[in-house]
């Protein structure tokens, strides 16, 4: 009985390692051939135009199904679009396996530091460069310079089609403002004192998505950027500056200050993006710092109560003595949207000429989107408030990051994690900042 | 001799029935009044228990703006059906429920088929290791869902099944199986093995007994085990996540997923209609299993 | 008898399918990802050796540790809670209320069929603070308690955490714990009464012992789904404020899945199933120890 149970075992602990083995050998990764490779169509056309969006941005899946249908007929006929999701949370998983197998769509969404030149997708050489890739088809103009700067920044590269070019900055409610005599404030110490004047005036001065931590660390990062000028965060991950710095310090004190003071309202800390919408938009908040997505919230006439000639969008303020400015705007070309050279053929090659030449006129024409590509044919009967940030983009001289943009995933977690102990007083802002500089220098 | 007289008697037991009257009348009050503090408990029951669900329904009717504006507790203000509709449009609700009965289904028929099967063959059939073999399962339980999900998509993306529902089922009913055949095995080892030996003897061969005396005596303990691995199927979401590439594939719980914008603002009309659908559908279903469940319960109680 | 029993063709057909798909499904996948312990990496930037380094890590991890306590924390509250309220609301079943139990089984019962999203989505309403406050901030004020932001503090999470998991699963161990009282023989019962038991004394010199078996199973369950939570505090409050209310989960999940660390996320589940095991066993062997007294 012993023998046929140590045998038993034995072959089970067999199989099992030979198991181990093979599969790991079966899955092992793609071979490193460089950051970036495109230019000419020099992959090979897949059967079919396979694009992965998020399942919680449904507007570019629709305007590509739109382009599909219209203006780029005779590519689709080339080459079929075909529409897949991916939940948001779950993309970087996702791509991994998908990289892994070799079964990458054409055009895909992808997590930040994948598509880096140091990151899972970039080191492999899965991601295009579609700067080479536009020069080659003549179409590069096509992408406004605004957009291909943030795009650089970001990714360090330009991996990414800027369907979406989001700046960011205080939506502000323009009765109140009126009613307490308050005009667009041009320092952060004006926009404090403001912020106590409609407090005491009954509403909640920031509206605040205290949920998802971001809208709150994107206020530390302004304040960085206004005090210490738009470098600061390069600065960071270069070694030149540390979080630990008193001024940089100074940023987390002053949010941890504004939330003591009571400017994000009561329980903001659980208020979650929709209910910081609401507030803003019944007229209960008279600010709100958010980015021009919001404008689709605005444009909903059952959202927005207050009325979209009441909504006005100020830039972030100067620090005092800071060495930014007041018109450098936070800006954004939403979430990477790469393709890979392995699948990068002449059809796609194609496609991809007919969306940077379309796609502009056609998301601001059917979904008031303002993107990063340029508007080729005029669109009319452009909301008042879309119209506005349009403007407002097209003066864009220079434009900054936010404050997790260029950190690794694992540091951008705690600085969002770490932000709701800071604005309850749990953890001090140096506390805060050390850590976060300690993670930073972890993960390089 | 000493007897009662007749008239003894009869005093004794007349007495002996007024007080009884008298008390059977006490006794009827003070059980009703026994009995309030249990009606308070079962109201108070109820109503944390049901409460959230029938608010559920009523945010189903109620605009955004009017859901957070308002006191939680409201009313809607009118009653339309606005959320549904575009929980059937933008949130493909229908092809969501149609996949998750495609794929809850033969999941759990898969799962229980398989589970008394075995749970049989570990616990009334006699043979050398079946106690390691059903350790060696019951360390099934033990290991979190997550680690089995990335080499199980590289192999179903091998053998080229990604396109389809059959990832979810297969990696559903490995998920269920170890606690399925755990369950039968207990369940099994709680009837008196004469039943089973009884039958051995009229001739009965093994299989045979199988499916005539084994799989029958179960009625009761599968009704539960599938009914609790339906709901645990129904409303996983890690799985269907990881296996639904495109949207003509998402389950119910992927679906209300997208009922969320990019920036995290969730549409919660339309998210509450499709979870008020579900609670119905699922109502629906329960009242119909429930008059079942009931037979199975009763027969059992009789049998102990 | 022996034969028939013992019959390796029948044990074969009834056994050989399941023994296939655990093997091929569960086994060998598991066996694959607990030897990625020894590695560090992902499937796409490949596997590198690097023996126990990553059991090294883990002891002097900081957030690792937490997430330990936090899920060990957890599943010992959720469990006595499930346990001890699935009893109760058996023995109400089946003393109190008897034939008239169905309609109140059914709806306790009910809370198990919602998805965890929209639960969650539930109890963030209820408790929130503000300017849309919740019906629970709303009693605290009738009692002249100040509103409290449960959400924003450790123990405030957990403990709505907690009241999540126990208000859609306590109908399920009532059901389940109901089953096994009704095994009992009324007979065992009704001489129990008839000797004088009653009340609190039939349930702890009678019932309770009788019920046993199905007190273990059902504490064996319940230690090893809450021991694996992952959706509930997810939801509710994405593991925070901060990492505080991650279990290990969560924490495994974001590392193989979105810090791309494969191998130390098998890490991670390695020591979530020893824990899983290490409970189990001390159930068990504390109710061999019961049976043997």
């Amino acid at each position: 009985m012993i023998n046929r149970r140590h045998r038993r075992t034995a072959l089970a602990a067999g199989i099992a390692l030979a198991s181990v083995v093979s599969l790991a050998a079966c899955s092992s990764g793609a071979s490193n051939t460089g950051s970036t490779s495109g230019g000419g169509a020099t992959g090979k056309d897949p059967a079919k135009f396979t694009v992965l969006t998020a399942n919680e941005n449904p507007a570019l899946a629709t305007e590509l199904k739109n382009l599909a249908a219209g203006k780029c007929k005779a590519e689709n006929s080339a080459l079929p679009l075909v529409d897949q999701t991916v939940a948001q949370a779950d993309v970087v998983q996702k791509i991994t396996l998908l990289a892994s197998q070799n079964a990458l769509p054409v055009q895909f969404i992808a997590g930040t530091s994948m598509v880096r030149p140091d990151g899972d997708l970039g080191k492999n050489g899965l991601v295009l460069n579609y700067e080479t890739a536009l020069k080659k088809l003549g179409v590069w103009d096509d992408i406004l310079p605004a957009a291909a700067s943030t795009v650089n920044s970001v990714y360090g590269q330009m991996v990414s089609l800027p369907y979406q070019y989001n700046i960011e900055g205080i939506w502000y409610n323009k009765a109140i403002f009126d009613k307490l005599g308050l005009s667009e404030p041009t320092t952060f110490d004006q926009l404090m004192s403001d912020a106590a004047k409609i407090k005491d005036a009954g509403y909640t001065p920031f509206a605040t998505d205290g949920a998802d931590a971001w809208p709150v660390t994107r206020l530390i990062g302004m304040y960085i950027f206004r005090s210490l000028g738009p470098d600061a965060m390069k600065d960071i991950q270069s070694g030149k500056a540390k979080l630990t710095d008193a001024k940089y310090v100074k940023a987390a004190q002053e949010v941890q200050d504004m939330a003591k003071n009571g400017y994000f309202g009561s329980g903001f800390v659980s208020t979650n993006a929709a209910q910081a919408n609401n507030l803003f938009l019944t007229g209960k908040a008279a600010m709100m710092y958010d980015g021009s997505w919001l404008l689709s919230n605005i444009n909903d006439k059952s959202q927005d109560v207050i009325g979209a000639d009441n909504v006005g969008l100020m830039p972030f303020p100067a620090v005092s003595g800071g060495a930014g400015s007041i018109d450098q705007w936070p800006a954004n070309a939403g979430a990477a949207m790469a393709m890979t050279p392995k699948s990068y053929g002449p059809k796609v090659a194609a496609w991809l000429k007919c969306i940077a030449q379309n796609y502009g006129s056609q998301a601001l024409q059917d979904s008031g989107i303002v993107s990063g590509f340029k508007i080729n044919t005029p669109v009319k009967n452009i909301d008042a408030p879309t119209k506005m940030v349009q403007q407002k983009v097209s003066g864009i001289k220079q434009t900054v990051l936010w404050f997790e943009a260029l950190m690794d995933a694992k540091s951008t977690a705690l600085a969002q994690s770490n932000v709701s102990l800071l604005t309850t007083g749990q953890m001090s802002a140096q506390t805060y900042m050390s850590q976060l500089q300690s993670s930073i220098e972890a993960n390089k | 001799m000493p007897e009662m007289t007749s008239t003894q008697q009869l005093v004794a037991t007349n007495t002996a029935g007024r007080s009884r009257v008298r008390t059977t009348a006490s006794r009827r009050a003070a059980r009703i009044l026994r009995r309030i503090p249990v009606w308070v408990l079962v109201a108070v029951l109820l109503i944390v228990v049901l409460y959230p669900q029938f608010w559920v329904l009523m945010g189903s009717f109620k605009s955004q703006t009017e859901f957070l504006s308002s006191p939680t507790w409201s009313l809607p203000t009118h009653f339309d059906l606005s959320n549904y509709v575009e929980a059937f449009t933008r949130g493909n609700v229908a092809v969501n429920y149609r996949n998750s009965i495609l794929v809850t289904i033969p999941s759990v028929a898969l799962m229980i088929a398989l589970g008394v099967a075995a749970g049989y063959a570990l616990e009334i059939m006699i043979w050398r290791g079946q106690k390691a073999l059903l350790l060696l399962i019951l360390g099934g339980i033990m290991v979190p869902g997550q680690m089995i999900l990335v080499p199980l998509f590289i192999v179903y993306f091998k053998i080229g099944i990604t396109g389809s529902l059959l990832p979810m089922i297969l990696t559903y009913t490995v998920m269920g199986l170890p606690l399925t055949t755990f369950l039968m095995a207990a369940y099994f080892r709680s009837v008196p093995r004469e039943l089973f030996e009884a039958a051995t003897v009229d001739g009965c061969g093994p299989l045979k007994s199988f499916f005539l005396i084994g799989f029958p005596l179960m009625r009761n303990a599968i009704l539960t085990v599938a009914l609790v691995e339906f709901f645990s199927v129904w409303n996983d979401l890690l799985v269907a996540l990881t296996f639904t590439t495109d949207p003509s594939l998402a389950t119910i719980q992927v679906g209300l997923l997208s009922l969320n914008d990019q920036y995290g603002s969730t549409q919660y009309g339309p998210l509450f209609a499709a979870v008020s659908i579900n609670i119905i559908v699922l109502m629906i279903v329960f009242i119909f299993l429930n008059k079942k469940i009931m037979a199975g319960l009763a027969a059992g109680s009789l049998k102990g | 008898m022996k034969r028939v029993f013992g019959d390796r063709k029948t044990i074969a057909i009834l056994l050989g399918p399941t023994l296939i798909v655990y093997v091929l499904l569960k086994l060998v996948p598991v066996c694959w990802s607990l030897g990625l312990s020894f590695f560090t990496g992902n499937t796409l930037s490949g596997f590198t050796f690097i023996g126990f380094a990553n059991f090294v890590k883990f002891v002097g991890d900081p957030a690792a540790v937490q997430s330990l306590i936090v899920s060990i924390v957890f599943a010992v509250l959720a469990t006595v809670g499930q346990i001890v309220l699935g009893y109760l609301l058996a023995l109400l079943y089946v003393f109190v209320l008897r034939k008239g139990s169905a309609f109140v089984r059914t709806a306790v019962f009910f809370p198990m069929v919602l998805p965890t999203v929209a639960v969650a989505l539930l109890f963030r309403n209820f408790v929130s603070v503000g300017a849309n406050q919740g019906p629970i901030n709303d009693i605290i004020n009738f009692f002249g308690g100040k509103s409290v932001e449960f959400l924003a503090s450790t123990i405030g999470t957990m403990g709505v955490a907690l009241a999540m998991t126990l208000w859609s699963s306590m109908g399920f161990y009532a059901v389940l714990l109901y089953t096994g009282l009704l095994d009992i023989p009324d007979e065992i019962i009704e001489s129990a009464r008839l000797d004088g038991a009653n009340g609190p004394r039939l349930v702890r010199h009678i019932v309770l012992p009788l019920s046993m078996p199905i007190l273990l199973s059902s504490v064996i369950f319940s230690l090893n789904s809450t021991l694996k939570v992952f959706d509930s505090l997810l939801a509710l409050n994405n593991g925070g404020p901060g990492t505080s209310t991650s279990p290990l989960t969560l924490y495994m999940y974001r590392t193989a899945f979105d810090y791309g660390d494969y191998g130390y996320g098998s890490t991670i589940a390695l020591v979530l199933t020893l824990l899983c095991l290490a409970f189990t066993l001390t159930v068990f062997r504390s109710s061999s120890r019961k049976a043997d007294a």
